[in-house]
């Protein structure tokens, strides 16, 4: 029988020898740190610097690493200790990734086993085992279509800030699929390499929506005379403000009485709200909805803009994109937990995008494997399993997939 | 030389600092000239409150300026201080927006402040620009004027200084010798009291305490706050072994890190309130919450607050 990480090192090492030159080097390589985990030893050794492009490749043709990671910092020296390094700078980077974002799926093809009394269990991995109380535990993640769809649709949100907002062109904006379950989006240019993680935390908070206050954002009373009137934002209008009005729009147009109930609004309020739901959707083309349910006034709305602001903000990883000495993934390279590579691609193909096609890298001959158990997964243009305690003869790619996730072994 | 030690004097005795501007008492020669020696004056002070007090009320001054000023020039000034900014005058809505200004450039004078409004997420933000009021820019350009100057007087330089200059400078020193106190940190009352834990430490430390996974901006958060509480790092530790993923010596040296007791000097403070939320570890927010910024300022109140009822039971 051979050995599982012998197996894949070998299908990674056939890549590398064949691809290298699908290694994406980044920019400025001698500023950048690099880490890499290697299969052996499964530990990661950081700190390494390469002066030219060539010496990073024949690293890792090699070393054959299992994980390659690089820094979005620039160093003067990348080699030296953290403290030492001397910072001159990081791309501006975001991180999308379902196992931050809930999703429908409820990660139901998710399994753990509690290290202490084997107990398995589906979805979330939780805090302590229900048998034995123990708190650490195998799991296997698999990226299914549901949570990468969901990452996609989080990312679009990410990508259309970066660029209505914050100016960004499609050039200047890097996207890849992580390899595994999410998107990473990158920028590199000039004016953002020297913010500090205090500006880096605004531009999340922006992203998130985090702390934002619909009375800022165009929601107030306006006194005419005797009379006073509620006026709102836009569907037209710019940045959060329209953002707001849209969501708001879109809240509206499927509100629940459930949903409304939740929000803390009365019955009556409620009743009304739900009995004029036409009115109110036309009402967008001209003033807005906020004059029109009575006994609906400032505190309600507001209530109403703050609650659909939160599926308008986009959910990236906050502590990533704050944190100026992160190592990434690199593009070009084999995730080792999948298998798959990370990949990149322009912005304009965000929608269209297949991650489970065109992140199929690895050549070579069927292999016989058992399945101790996985869930059905699709890899190109075919689906596999679900599998539960048999032997499949299965292509290299779809094979290396459940030999990283651990979940199969390969018979000769 | 006169008015240079005036426009320091200025600075160090009103309240809130500023330094006046009047025309008819100095000619303009005066004033430009003025300036860079007072700035020479509160390098050779090498007092850090000195010259924190000094820019902010030169910036306080140029802001008052600013505003008598019509956008064109405030533009002007801005595009010295390196800005990417036009002039739109445009109504959207009930606002008047008289700037777009780069958001970078925005970010990197407004994180001073503190009040939502001042949030980027709270801004009229397009293509690049932040949409601004001509106040707004004033404002903003204020905060560029005191970290300009500030970032002139280097307190470290050895500058080389006339006797004729260092009369000025022992003069201004008695002048302010009141002032420049330093005032005291609050007292930390000693004695780690878990009933005035904030509800984002109380989660933690839960967590913590029955096994829970907590992320590792959460453990930061949990032991900065501990340490800076006063309780002692072993107890810090202690408090760690629960965790199913415990290492001894690597938690230990985490710990001590952030209490500056090995290697750096560094002492962590933890999070504020605001980081908090960012990544998600405020939880809700009671009564108190609302009126603090710090988990720490949330801490010291309950504790005393709490104090205050001990003794009120003991007295009946
Ligand atoms: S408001 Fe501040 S103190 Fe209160 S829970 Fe949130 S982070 Fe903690
Ligand atoms: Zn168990
Ligand atoms: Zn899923």
């Amino acid at each position: 029988m051979i050995d599982n990480l012998v197996f894949i090192r070998n299908a990674f090492s056939r890549y590398y020898s064949e691809n290298i030159d699908r290694v994406e080097i980044p920019k400025s390589i001698e500023n950048r740190e690099f880490g890499f985990t290697l299969f052996k030893e499964g530990v990661m050794v950081r700190h390494k610097g390469f002066m030219k492009p060539e010496d990073l490749k024949d690293f890792i043709k090699k070393n054959i690493p299992s994980n390659v990671f690089y820094s979005a910092a620039y160093y003067s020296v990348p080699e030296a200790k953290m403290d030492e390094k001397g910072w001159l700078g990081s791309d501006l980077f975001f991180d999308i990734d379902a196992d931050h974002i809930p999703t429908k799926c409820n990660k139901k093809h998710d399994v753990w086993t509690c290290r202490g009394c084997g107990l398995k269990g589906r979805g979330m991995t939780p805090d302590k085992c229900p048998t034995c109380g123990g708190e650490s535990f195998d799991d296997k993640t698999w990226p299914c279509e549901i949570c990468l769809e969901t990452a996609r649709s989080e990312t679009i949100k990410l990508i259309d800030m970066l660029m209505n907002d914050f100016g960004f062109s499609p050039e200047e904006i890097k996207c890849s699929f992580s390899g595994h379950r999410g998107y990473h989006v990158q920028i590199e240019s000039e004016g953002i390499l020297d913010l500090d993680s205090d500006i880096r935390k605004e531009i999340v908070d922006y992203i998130t929506g985090t702390g934002i206050d619909a009375l800022l954002h165009g929601l107030e009373e306006v006194r005419d005379g005797k009379t006073r009137f509620l006026v709102g934002p836009s569907l037209d209008d710019f940045g959060w403000r329209g953002r707001i009005a849209k969501g708001t729009y879109e809240f509206l147009l499927a509100a629940t009485e459930n949903d409304l109930r939740n929000l803390g609004l009365k019955r009556k309020i409620i009743e009304k709200i739900l009995s004029s739901r036409d009115e109110i959707l036309e009402s967008w083309k001209t003033s807005g909805p906020w004059n029109l349910v009575e006994g609906l006034g400032l505190d309600g709305w507001q209530k109403i803009l703050q609650h659909s602001a939160t599926f308008q903000s986009a959910k990236i990883d906050t502590v990533v994109t704050v944190d100026i000495h992160r190592l990434i993934r690199l593009p070009g390279t084999l995730h080792g937990k999948t298998g798959l590579l990370k990949v990149s691609f322009p912005v304009s193909r965000i929608e269209d995008f297949d991650p489970l096609k065109e992140a199929l890298a690895l050549k070579g001959e069927e292999v016989k494997v058992y399945v101790d158990e996985a869930p059905a997964f699709r890899l190109g243009d075919e689906i596999f399993g679900p599998f539960e305690k048999q032997s499949v003869t299965l292509p290299l790619p779809a094979a290396v997939f459940l030999l990283c996730k651990n979940a199969a072994k390969v018979i000769d | 030389m006169d008015r240079a030690e005036r426009r320091i004097v200025e600075a160090l005795t009103s309240n809130p600092p500023e330094v006046s501007y009047n025309p008819y008492a100095y000619n303009e020669d005066i004033e430009l000239l003025s300036f860079p020696v007072a700035i020479v004056l509160v390098a050779a002070l090498a007092n850090d409150y000195i010259k924190r007090r000094y820019a902010l009320a030169e910036a306080r001054r140029a802001y008052s300026l600013f505003k008598l000023e019509n956008e064109e020039k405030i533009a002007e000034i801005a595009g010295k201080f390196g800005w990417k900014i036009r002039v739109i005058n445009r109504q959207i809505g009930f606002i008047r927006f008289s700037f777009a200004l780069h958001f970078i450039d925005y970010l990197k004078n407004a994180i001073a402040f503190h009040e939502k409004e001042w949030k980027l997420v709270n801004r009229m933000v397009h293509n690049g620009e932040v949409y601004l009021s001509k106040h707004d820019v004033a404002r903003l350009l204020q905060e560029e004027v005191r970290r300009y100057i500030e970032s002139k007087i280097d307190l470290s330089a050895e500058v080389k200084i006339p006797e004729e200059i260092l009369k000025y400078v022992e003069k201004i020193r008695q002048i302010c010798s009141e002032k420049i106190k330093e005032t005291p940190l609050e007292p930390i009352p000693s004695g780690v009291v878990n009933d005035a834990f904030p509800p984002c430490i109380r989660e933690l430390y839960e967590a913590i305490k029955s096994g829970r996974h907590v992320s590792h901006i959460g453990r930061f958060t949990l032991t900065a706050f501990l340490l800076n509480i006063g309780m002692d790092a072993e107890s810090v530790i202690n408090l760690f072994r629960s965790l199913a993923d415990f290492n001894e010596r690597i938690t230990r040296y985490q710990i001590e890190h952030i209490a500056g007791e090995r290697g750096s000097r560094t002492k962590y403070t933890s999070p504020k309130c605001d980081t908090l939320r960012t990544h998600g570890l405020c939880v809700g927010s009671d009564e108190l919450c609302r009126r603090v910024k710090h988990p720490l300022t949330y801490y010291l109140r309950r504790t005393r607050a709490l104090e205050k009822r001990e003794k009120a039971r003991v007295e009946e």
